[in-house]
């Protein structure tokens, strides 16, 4: 059994090696130490009970915590896990059948006292399932439905299903096209934090000449992964499509790597919400004169993160009545704090059971 | 182009004189697709064989604004959607008449020797319950022109209705089930004991699961046939086509070839580098077919596949057909069907 104090040393310590680093950011214990205070009111709230209005309480970590992570970035399935841990949960973590290399290769460099905290499997037996007093499920939005089947009233169950992100840009379109690549770009545009879409005021058509020349960049210095047959032909299906829309529609733009599959960059009048087909595939449209869910279509109930550009309180504020958890600058959409609500849940404080006295 | 597809074989250089002769009448008549190709800087002047024939990707099918029509589409007798949820934009083909596509179906059944049912119990929606099925519209012309006798084990809201299937089978006449994989499942699922089906018998299965809960290997379905209907792997039928195309490719039993009419060629393209797929290399399927003459006859699709390499010396086309690919949207006959039997 370790203290709080001890899991955070442990975890700072695992957070400051490099091939963690790249997955979970820089993590310090000081930020550790605000982060539990923030969320649970106190970094002793998991080690004795505190004032309460007139009771005292204390925060009870669950014993086990089941983490159900998918294969499309390692981020979601550390931030799970770095949460686990902080607690002094155990973490039985199912990776998807095929493996998640990224994931198993970092916490190689964990303490041992984490290591023991953590157990990895690729599939699940029915004790593992039972010994949970916390399911967290990442994926797609059948997957989530068929491990919800599987829970139990007594569990805590925290789904965080299929979401998509997209960026607003006011102004300032050459700063802005430099963020937008990286956030539509970085880890190939697989993760809930990365842009469909970029919604611009002014001349999107200027702006997705712009971005064209970043994605570009962005691709020379960061090249992407190699791409499945799957993932070439969504690739080629979407240029090809949209090449047929051009064709007949003068305003539909198709700006593309070459040959290569590296960036594909296409802008559209409409202002309906699109899935791309992912990696490094994204919408330009003209920012409506009224941004609701009618406007953006289906897709806007997923919507995880609206990314602005240039980013101040009253834009952010203006967007509060969209479905999106997370209001964030462009360019740090794929970057989120340690103390954001993922998917709108308090990260800790959605784990933790209380214990009262008084 | 009736005189093509006709269930003789048609040799190379006689399928790319057809070939060019409906890419010069499409890019004449079919504006939307002509702007495709302009777009690309290709017209029929500059092309000499049907590997060069511009192929549209099946979404192209859904740009309601640009419809892929040789003729006024206000002329269309019979237009064909795909299936889809209520919020997914769906697929049109027009059809100024279903002269050619029934005679696509009936005469590529006697080219690919099928064999000719005695007995055909659909088990999908009739045409007129399904008037915009392409799946729906074909089980109605084997039942007029192919199958000797046949009937329909769907009730009128197009819901399966598992007994007329049981009364059938207690004939002990052959019969030969039609339905897309998800219907059959839902027949396995309704019946308590294994059927007997009378020797002769055989069934015919198309479509996919994508966008539902199933998950089935074409082995592992094969195999339901067998426990539930008694039916070997050898005496089911897959069919493969589309809502966009006016052919079908069969295959018979496991690991065995889809093969085509011979108006209809293939290319496997290697998404990469957008060439020919090397023998035996995953790629996309490309389909041209010259009954799609009102359209478009060069349709690029998101379903892997490899090229036969045991039947490369034959001009009629042969794929090994892996199925959908998982990163395309859902969509798919069988999962139209599904939501019908759903209700």
């Amino acid at each position: 059994m370790t203290t709080t104090q001890e899991r955070i040393q442990l975890i700072a310590e695992a957070c400051s090696h490099d091939q963690v680093q790249q997955w979970t950011g820089a993590i310090t214990a000081d930020d550790l130490h605000a982060w539990i205070s923030s969320e649970l009111g106190s970094d002793m709230a998991l080690e004795t009970f505190l004032a309460h209005g007139p009771l005292q309480s204390k925060a009870i970590a669950p014993a086990c915590i089941l983490h159900i992570v998918s294969g499309n970035t390692a981020h979601a399935a550390f931030q799970s896990i770095i949460r686990g841990l902080l607690i002094g949960s155990h973490n039985v973590v199912k990776i998807p059948s095929a493996g998640l290399a990224e994931l198993t290769d970092a916490l190689k460099h964990f303490p041992d006292a984490l290591k023991e905290l953590i157990e990895i499997h690729s599939t699940l037996e029915q004790q593992d399932w039972s010994r949970a007093d916390v399911i967290i499920a990442i994926g797609s939005d059948e997957s989530i439905a068929a491990i919800h089947q599987h829970t139990k009233p007594h569990q805590i169950f925290i789904p965080h299903s299929h979401k998509v992100s997209i960026g607003l840009v006011y102004d300032d379109f050459e700063a802005a096209a430099i963020h937008a690549a990286s956030d539509a770009s970085l880890y190939n545009q697989r993760g809930c934090l990365s842009l469909h879409a970029i919604y611009v005021a002014g001349d999107s058509e200027r702006f997705a000449d712009l971005l064209a020349i970043e994605m570009e960049k962005f691709s020379q210095s960061n090249p992407a992964d190699s791409l499945t047959v799957s993932e070439a032909g969504a690739i080629r299906n979407l240029r090809e499509s949209t090449r047929f829309r051009l064709s007949n529609d003068p305003k539909v733009i198709l700006l593309e790597s070459g040959d290569s599959l590296d960036w594909t960059v296409i802008h559209e009048a409409s202002a309906t919400l699109q899935l791309s087909c992912l990696n490094r595939c994204v919408y330009v449209k003209p920012l409506p004169s009224e941004l609701n869910t009618a406007i953006l279509g289906p897709e806007s109930e997923h919507l995880s993160t609206i990314a602005i550009h240039p980013f101040n309180q009253a834009n952010a504020v203006s967007l509060e009545h969209l479905p999106a958890h997370r209001m964030c600058p462009l360019g740090q959409s794929q970057q989120p704090s340690l103390f954001w609500h993922h998917d709108g849940f308090a990260p800790l404080a959605s784990l933790v059971k209380w214990k009262d006295i008084g | 182009m009736a005189q093509a597809i006709n269930g003789k074989p048609i040799s190379d250089a006689e399928f790319n004189s057809l070939a060019m002769q409906v890419f010069t009448h499409q890019y004449r008549q079919n504006k939307p697709y002509q702007h495709f190709c302009n777009s690309i800087g290709t017209s029929p002047e500059q092309v000499t064989h049907w590997h060069n024939i511009p192929a549209l990707p099946t979404d192209a099918f859904k740009a309601e604004a640009f419809p892929l029509s040789t003729f006024p589409i206000a002329d269309a007798r019979k237009t064909f959607l795909t299936s889809g949820t209520t919020t997914e934009t769906k697929g049109i083909h027009y059809f100024a008449s279903t002269d050619l596509y029934d005679q696509s179906i009936i005469n590529a059944w006697h080219e690919l020797k099928l064999p000719e049912p005695t007995h055909a119990l659909f088990l999908i929606p009739h045409p007129d319950q399904s008037p915009h099925s392409s799946l729906s519209h074909m089980m109605g012309v084997i039942a007029q022109h192919i199958a000797q006798r046949s009937s329909w084990a769907t009730d009128e809201s197009g819901s399966l209705e598992p007994k007329k299937i049981i009364d059938a089978t207690n004939d002990h006449q052959p019969v030969t089930l039609f339905g897309t994989a998800l219907s059959f499942l839902h027949l396995f699922d309704s019946i308590e004991s294994p059927l007997q089906l009378a020797p002769g018998s055989w069934a015919m299965e198309t479509g996919g699961y994508k966008g539902t809960r199933h998950q089935l290997t074409k082995g592992e379905l094969y195999q339901l046939f067998k426990t539930k209907l008694g039916l070997p792997s050898d005496c089911i039928v897959n069919e493969y086509s589309m809502t966009e195309l006016s052919s079908q490719f069969y295959s018979s039993g496991l690991n065995q070839p889809h093969k085509g009419p011979s108006w209809t060629r293939i290319r496997v393209i290697d998404p990469v580098t957008n060439t020919d797929a090397k023998p035996g290399e995953l790629g996309h399927l490309v389909l041209y077919d010259l009954a799609n003459l009102h359209s478009v006859m060069a349709i690029r699709t998101q379903d892997l596949a490899t090229q036969d390499q045991t039947n490369l010396e034959v001009s009629a086309p042969c794929f090994n057909l892996i199925g959908r690919d998982p990163t395309a949207l859902p969509r798919g006959c069988s999962r139209s069907s599904d939501e019908t039997l759903s209700r």
